[in-house]
């Protein structure tokens, strides 16, 4: 489904990523983890067309991201971003209704199946009490639950995220991370998202991407990735892996 | 399906509120007429209605042009004027005023969008790296050409005492020397640009979310804001040439239109148009009528007019949140 070949990607001389190669299976659902500043994601908005790699190449359904227009790219991938606009006066539907730009033309204005979408859509993460709050009127979790309806509108057979539990309370942390399990689960989408908790990445990310020192550690399942060896070389802690629930020390 | 109807009606509705504004307008001034000898005389075709027209055609310029700033930058300070193209017109017009080509036909006009159009070139040259174009440093590139372009005018100026009076008089603003030259070389312009704007209406909003939210939902961030910045900034420079640089018309016009309708551009867009004509229009009247047979600078009735209006409305919906 995602295909990464050699990508290497820097700002200015600084080397974010290098030679970076591997390939997300359809329907799969993956935590890109690492320490901080290894490149998570930078690497999420190389797979998403918002920065260009300086070598290398990623494809999603066979084509290189590159060789698709903005809209056809919003079509196959959407975005999470980390940090969600709060200053923004648009409503949490209109927000939402936001996700199906990619599929109407300039002047087209929003048809009954837009509006059906999009009222599933934040069914589905439980934002539709919230459809005529604004941004700055919602809590950080109902806030990036109204982001995850924003993407789901988008209709994409992958879905990328960034941190979306910082921030967040553990039971929120909890609530996300079971939506984008059912998310992944009924609908099939491939699901990559950046986590710092490992124990969330262990407990609900059945794949994981290892990066460290610019490039991949190890891919493969969560538990066989986040060893103790390898948490020791990617993060420089010592961790103990208790019943299925790593203990962590300096 | 309801919301375009909605806009519709109520873009009919402030058409024909516009319409009966501009038949009124021209209507009142220095000299009266009864009915009959108005449409006789050449008072009203040749010096009322091209102004009439004019100031709603640059009011409508202004406003929509102020309404997409404040998208594109993600500022609500923006105003037509924020890069520099009102200056760079008046240097045109100072220097047009010094070389004596005020008794040309458009020479002041002619010089001032030369010169603004010069500016354009500048700051898109400066802020443009590679293909793309870096919104801060195309305000500040804008901001800091103003000073510089001010500071050049003062020095004009000081060294022409004599002129200075028509050059602080040109650049107040004003559409006492409205023609129908102005409104045919200005329309085509400001319908065009205005047409290009609301084409890109949608796309607006999501710029206004952030320019990367827009390019993951399907914007062409960099080919839109360069669009909507040229159309824009030609809409500025012409308008700026043919009656000066009246100022919080596409400042406020917008927000005021936001407070009442939404953040939505697709009705902000098409409200502007109507609203910033209707206010410029009234402005106008009110500039030429209301001490004859003096002229009130147009500059400081939108200010006078506009800015209680708009912190009325602030107070308002503050008090409704």
């Amino acid at each position: 489904m995602i295909d990464v070949q050699h990508l290497d990607y820097s700002y200015g001389t600084k080397a974010i990523l290098r030679d970076l190669t591997f390939d997300i299976a359809e329907g799969a659902f993956t935590a890109i983890l690492g320490a901080n500043g290894c490149g998570k994601t930078t690497l999420l908005r190389c797979i998403s067309g918002l920065l260009t790699p300086n070598r290398g190449t990623v494809s999603i359904d066979g084509t290189a991201v590159s060789q698709y227009t903005a809209r056809q790219r919003a079509q196959k991938v959407a975005l999470v971003q980390q940090h969600p606009q709060t200053d923004i006066e648009f409503s949490a539907f209109e927000t939402v209704l936001m996700g199906r730009n990619p599929y109407q033309h300039h002047l087209q204005n929003e048809s009954q199946e837009d509006w059906d979408i999009v009222e599933n859509a934040m069914k589905q993460t439980n934002t539709w009490h919230l459809r005529f709050s604004l941004p700055s009127q919602m809590s950080g979790g109902e806030l990036q639950r109204v982001m995850i309806a924003r993407a789901l509108a988008q209709q994409t057979p992958v879905l990328l995220l960034d941190e979306p539990t910082s921030n967040l309370d553990i039971a929120h942390q909890f609530e996300i991370m079971e939506l984008l399990s059912a998310i992944n689960r009924n609908e099939h989408k491939t699901i990559l998202i950046v986590v710092h908790d490992l124990n969330l990445a262990l407990r609900y990310c059945p794949q994981a991407l290892l990066l460290h020192d610019q490039s991949l550690l190890y891919q493969g399942p969560t538990p066989d990735t986040l060893t103790p060896d390898r948490i020791r070389v990617a993060f420089g802690v010592r961790a103990q892996n208790i019943d299925g629930y790593l203990r962590f020390e300096r | 399906m309801k919301k375009r109807v909605n806009i519709w009606l109520v873009s009919s509705v402030l058409l024909v509120i516009l319409a009966v504004a501009m038949a009124l307008c021209s209507t009142v001034g220095v000299v009266h007429f009864d009915r009959e000898s108005l449409l006789a005389s050449p008072i009203f075709w040749n010096l009322r209605l091209p102004r009439v027209v004019l100031s709603v055609l640059v009011g409508a310029a202004l406003s929509v042009c102020g309404a997409t700033y404040q998208s594109v930058f993600r500022n609500p300070l923006t105003d037509p004027y924020v890069l520099g193209i009102s200056s760079g017109a008046s240097l045109g017009a100072a220097i047009a005023i010094l070389l004596g080509l005020e008794a040309h036909l458009w020479g002041v006009g002619g010089m001032a969008l030369l010169t603004a159009l010069l500016t354009i070139l500048l700051i898109f040259k400066i802020a443009s790296i590679g293909n793309r174009m870096h919104t801060t440093t195309l305000l500040l590139t804008g901001v800091c050409l103003t000073f510089l372009i001010t500071a050049v005018i003062s020095l004009l100026m000081a060294l022409r005492q004599d002129k200075m009076e028509s050059i602080i008089f040109w650049t107040m603003g004003s559409f006492a020397s409205a023609s129908w030259m102005d409104v045919w070389i200005v329309l085509p312009v400001v319908v065009l640009g205005i047409l290009v704007v609301l084409f890109y209406s949608k796309d607006l909003n999501l710029l206004l979310v952030g320019s990367e939210t827009a390019q993951s939902l399907g914007v062409e961030v960099e080919k839109v804001r360069r669009r909507l910045l040229l159309f824009t900034t030609l809409m500025v420079a012409f308008a700026v040439s043919a009656c000066g640089v009246i100022g919080f018309v596409g400042l406020v016009v917008p927000h005021c239109v936001r407070l009442v309708c939404g953040a939505d551009n697709r009705r902000i867009i098409p409200y502007s148009i109507f609203v910033g004509g209707l206010f410029l229009l009234l402005c106008d009247t009110l500039a030429r009528t209301l001490i004859p047979p003096n002229e009130l600078p147009v500059g400081s009735i939108t200010s006078l007019l506009g800015a209680p209006m708009f912190i009325y409305l602030l107070y308002k919906s503050k008090r409704s949140i």
